[in-house]
């Protein structure tokens, strides 16, 4: 037997001015050619345990360093990084903040240059690399004009242009839409299965991992809770579920049943054969109900934005937000989500169409004044935080506008204690976890107590409790009467929160309907590359007419098992 | 996180192969290079400044703050490379760029120096030394040479002596202790004075190269009595903001602190 290409003795790892472990006892092994999933929650330590493998950890933020962590062989304690980096290739969660040349050529070329290979060999390596990644053609081309998921597969090229035996993703899907994470699988797979490259991959993504991982680490409070192949990992709900995370929606379906499948299915595939095994009971789906609509919140009519660029971002958009409604916006990167909630704000003014928010034009808004009326969570919270404590963060807005100090007090108590942030509120943001940072934003944006709030992408790199825990602050804020709209690509949280879809692609409105219609609508769906969620297609294998949403959903249909056998 | 005791052997941690400057990494150097660029192209809008008749750059606010952040040596580079850059692509912000880039590299080693410890707080006798030969030969010129008034040039100089006085005194280390300090008032406190110090040694590297350039009119060092302080408050009052933050946010996020880092 060949040793294993990761070996991990007994590590563990305390980060300066840490008290605790960031990692603790965790031996295992990686074998050449495998396929792992590094799954836990925001904070488990996957990230620490990504950067142990290259050497990052502790060579370059120093701390505490225990056992042994050897890869390709080499200690990773007493190795250089710079050479550990020549066998270990890492790809981060944001491609941003790895491209840094001004062509793709040359961001593949840099660390080539550096590890002074020759030209020529360099110029082979570009054009195998792009090959294996699908960005031919693409040489000449400038790094922050590609997609997401063009700049994320850049990345995982120059990382492979070093022909590194290992291939580390920290969170690498996580802010790529759908199609985009879809692309990065797509070539882990191929990378994985056709060139024997080892990959080791940390994701929130359960039905991407169960579809290709070979084998899955549950990690939790810095230790390796469980090991496995996805099927024996995901088939555990109830562990899961104990450390935060969430199995497929696959999965999750049949384990709700009563007549359990003798192996739960972990894949989607798995799951339409199994469905067969089942009687349902379909119900057709209840028209949603009609509300007498009160006079507009905030009206859209005929809005064109051309950006200064010539870059045409919303073509001819007409749309009405109601008082006390709960929307979601979805559509593809460049879809012009953001862009059209921008004009909601007069971040943006129209190229051509009006805006009126409380029936006054936009034009005749100012920024701050807006604000005061609508709440705006932009998807990266660590952009909007600047502030040296919670409690300034939260108050900022309020002192801004000039609110007598009592107010500010209370309402920034309030806010404070609504976001169960009052144990934080002295210290400073940057020290929370990416979740709470998130809720701070929150908190500073409920002080001024809008009419209308904005999450853009709330839930982008936040673990399966954390999103809920978003999700759920926003339906209580809509059950007081608030007008909600969220854009997220992760469908599969939305229902039970949303109650009407804009579907938009290519800077239109696709589709505006009821949650349950649009979920259904798989070619307006997949015009702007979302997948619907695995229940969605579930229930259309098991009963169109039904439009079931979810896991739960599902399971009432299924009343009992076919196959005599399958019973647990 | 896990608070319990791990069973592997404790290693010892080398940086291996790390690229660092005096123990700050590259990547630091250059980011903080790329900020001292873009705070040089930056003109204060408020500025009364009429020492040299033109308003001077955000920059000289942050000088002492970059020497901090990244230690003396390191933090000159930065400050160095970046203020070359910045006034070569806005040369209205300097009289002579030369001058800018010494005085620049001056205010990182003075703050570098007044945050050091260990062997490296010997560095302030020769530095020390180095600054009163360059106010006596910025005071003897315009008094000795030139005939100003000497009253005058006192006045005139009054950030410039001050800032000497200052780092020969015990604030040096008082400011380097306050640095570290848990509570950030200290911090904001340290930063307001120890901008003061290493700003007016910068300005005063950098006006002693412009006054044997340029000798200004015997007048100006009354003009410049009044409005040199206020302009120096302002630069103070920069890094006393601007570095509170950024040190409350570097303590925060626990990112790797340089090897000669003073806070």
């Amino acid at each position: 037997m060949t040793a294993p290409l990761v070996l991990l003795e007994r590590l563990s790892y305390q980060y300066p001015r840490s008290e605790t472990l960031a990692l603790h006892d965790i031996s295992l092994e990686i074998r050449q050619g495998e396929f792992v999933g590094l799954i836990g929650p925001t904070g488990a330590g996957k990230s620490t345990f990504c950067l142990a493998l290259n050497g990052i950890v502790p060579q370059f933020y120093g701390g505490r360093f225990f056992g042994r962590a050897l890869v390709v062989g080499l200690d990773t304690v007493e190795q250089p990084v710079s050479e550990l980096a020549s066998r270990v290739g890492m790809v981060f969660e944001d491609p941003e903040t790895q491209l840094t040349a001004t062509s793709v050529e040359n961001e593949i070329a840099f660390a080539l240059e550096n590890l002074s290979i020759p030209r020529a060999l360099i110029r082979e390596r570009i054009t195998r690399v792009l090959a294996i990644v699908g960005l031919e053609g693409l040489e000449h081309r400038h790094p922050h004009e590609l997609s997401g998921g063009q700049k994320q597969r850049l990345a995982i090229a120059a990382a492979l242009a070093v022909e590194p035996a290992l291939l580390v993703l920290d969170e690498a899907t996580s802010q790529l839409d759908p199609a985009g994470a879809a692309e990065v699988f797509r070539v882990l797979r191929a990378l994985n299965r056709e060139y024997g490259m080892t990959v080791v991959l940390a994701s929130h993504a359960a039905e991407e991992l169960a579809e290709h991982a070979d084998r899955l680490l549950l990690i939790d409070a810095g230790e390796l809770v469980a090991e496995g192949s996805p099927a024996e990992i995901y088939s555990q709900v109830a562990l899961l579920e104990a450390h935060q995370l969430r199995p497929p929606q696959v999965v999750k379906t049949f384990s709700l049943l009563p007549c359990l499948p003798s192996r739960l299915p972990t894949r989607l595939e798995e799951g339409l054969a199994t469905l067969s095994n089942y009687a349902a009971q379909c119900i057709p789906a209840a028209p949603p109900l009609q509300h007498t609509p009160a006079a507009p919140v905030i009206t859209v009519k005929g809005l064109h934005h051309r950006f200064t660029d010539g870059t045409l971002a919303l073509t001819g958009i007409d749309l009405a937000f109601y008082p006390g409604e709960y929307v979601l916006i979805v559509g593809q990167n460049g879809a012009g989500k953001t862009s059209l909630v921008k004009h909601l704000l007069r971040l943006l003014d129209p190229t051509q169409g009006q805006v009126f928010v409380l029936g006054r034009d936009t034009r005749e808004w100012t920024v701050g004044a807006l604000a005061r009326h609508i709440g705006y969570v932009a998807q990266n919270p660590d952009h909007q935080l600047f502030n040296a404590t919670v409690r300034q963060e939260v108050a900022f807005a309020l002192r801004q506008l000039r609110f007598p100090p009592r107010e500010i007090a209370s309402r920034t108590a309030e806010a404070l204690g609504l976001l169960g942030l009052e144990a934080v509120a002295d210290r400073h943001p940057l020290s929370l976890p990416k979740g709470d940072r998130a809720r701070v934003i929150i908190a500073a944006m409920l002080a001024l107590q809008p009419q209308v709030i904005i999450l853009d992408e709330p839930t982008t790199g936040q673990d399966y409790a954390g999103a809920r825990a978003i999700l759920d602050l926003s339906r209580a804020l809509h059950a007081q009467g608030k007008t909600i709209i969220v854009i997220t690509h992760q469908l599969y949280l939305m229902p039970g929160y949303a109650e009407r879809v804009i579907v938009m692609g290519k800077g239109r409105v696709l589709l505006d309907a009821p949650l349950r219609q649009a979920y259904h609508a798989l070619d307006v769906l997949g015009a702007t590359q979302l997948t619907p969620p695995q229940a969605v297609l579930l229930g259309q294998r098991l009963c169109p007419a039904a439009q079931l949403l979810t896991p739960e959903e599902i399971a009432r249909c299924l009343t009992d098992s076919r196959v005599p056998g399958d019973v647990l | 996180m896990n608070t319990l005791n791990p069973s592997g052997e404790e290693r010892r941690i080398q940086r291996r192969g790390g690229a660092t400057l005096d123990g700050a990494p590259v990547a630091y150097v250059a980011a903080l290079t790329a900020v001292m660029i873009a705070f040089t192209l930056v003109p204060l809008p408020l500025s009364v400044v009429i020492g040299f008749g033109r308003s001077f750059p955000l920059s000289q606010g942050l000088y002492g703050l970059i020497g901090w952040l990244l230690g003396p040596l390191a933090g000159a580079l930065a400050n160095g490379i970046g203020v070359l850059i910045g006034v070569f692509i806005n040369p209205q912000n300097t009289t002579i760029p030369g001058a800018s880039v010494a005085g620049a590299v001056a205010g990182a080693l003075a703050a570098g120096v007044m945050g050091a410890t260990g062997l490296r707080r010997r560095w302030a006798l020769p530095l020390a030394l180095l600054f009163v030969l360059e106010y006596s030969l910025y005071g003897g010129r315009a008094i000795l040479q030139n005939g100003a008034d000497a009253r005058a040039v006192f006045a005139g100089s009054f950030i410039n002596w001050s800032a000497l006085f200052l780092f020969i005194s015990p604030l040096r280390a008082l400011c380097g202790r306050w640095l570290r300090h848990t509570n950030l008032r200290y911090v904001t406190v340290a930063l307001f004075f120890g901008t003061w110090i290493s700003s007016g040694l910068a300005h005063l590297t950098s006006a002693t190269w412009v006054y044997f350039v340029n000798n200004w009119p015997a007048e100006n060092w009354w003009l410049m009595a009044p409005a040199a302080p206020l302009e120096h408050l302002a630069r103070c009052v920069i890094g006393a903001i601007v570095g509170t933050g950024v040190i409350a946010g570097l303590r925060a996020t626990g990112i790797l602190k340089p090897l000669h880092a003073a806070y």
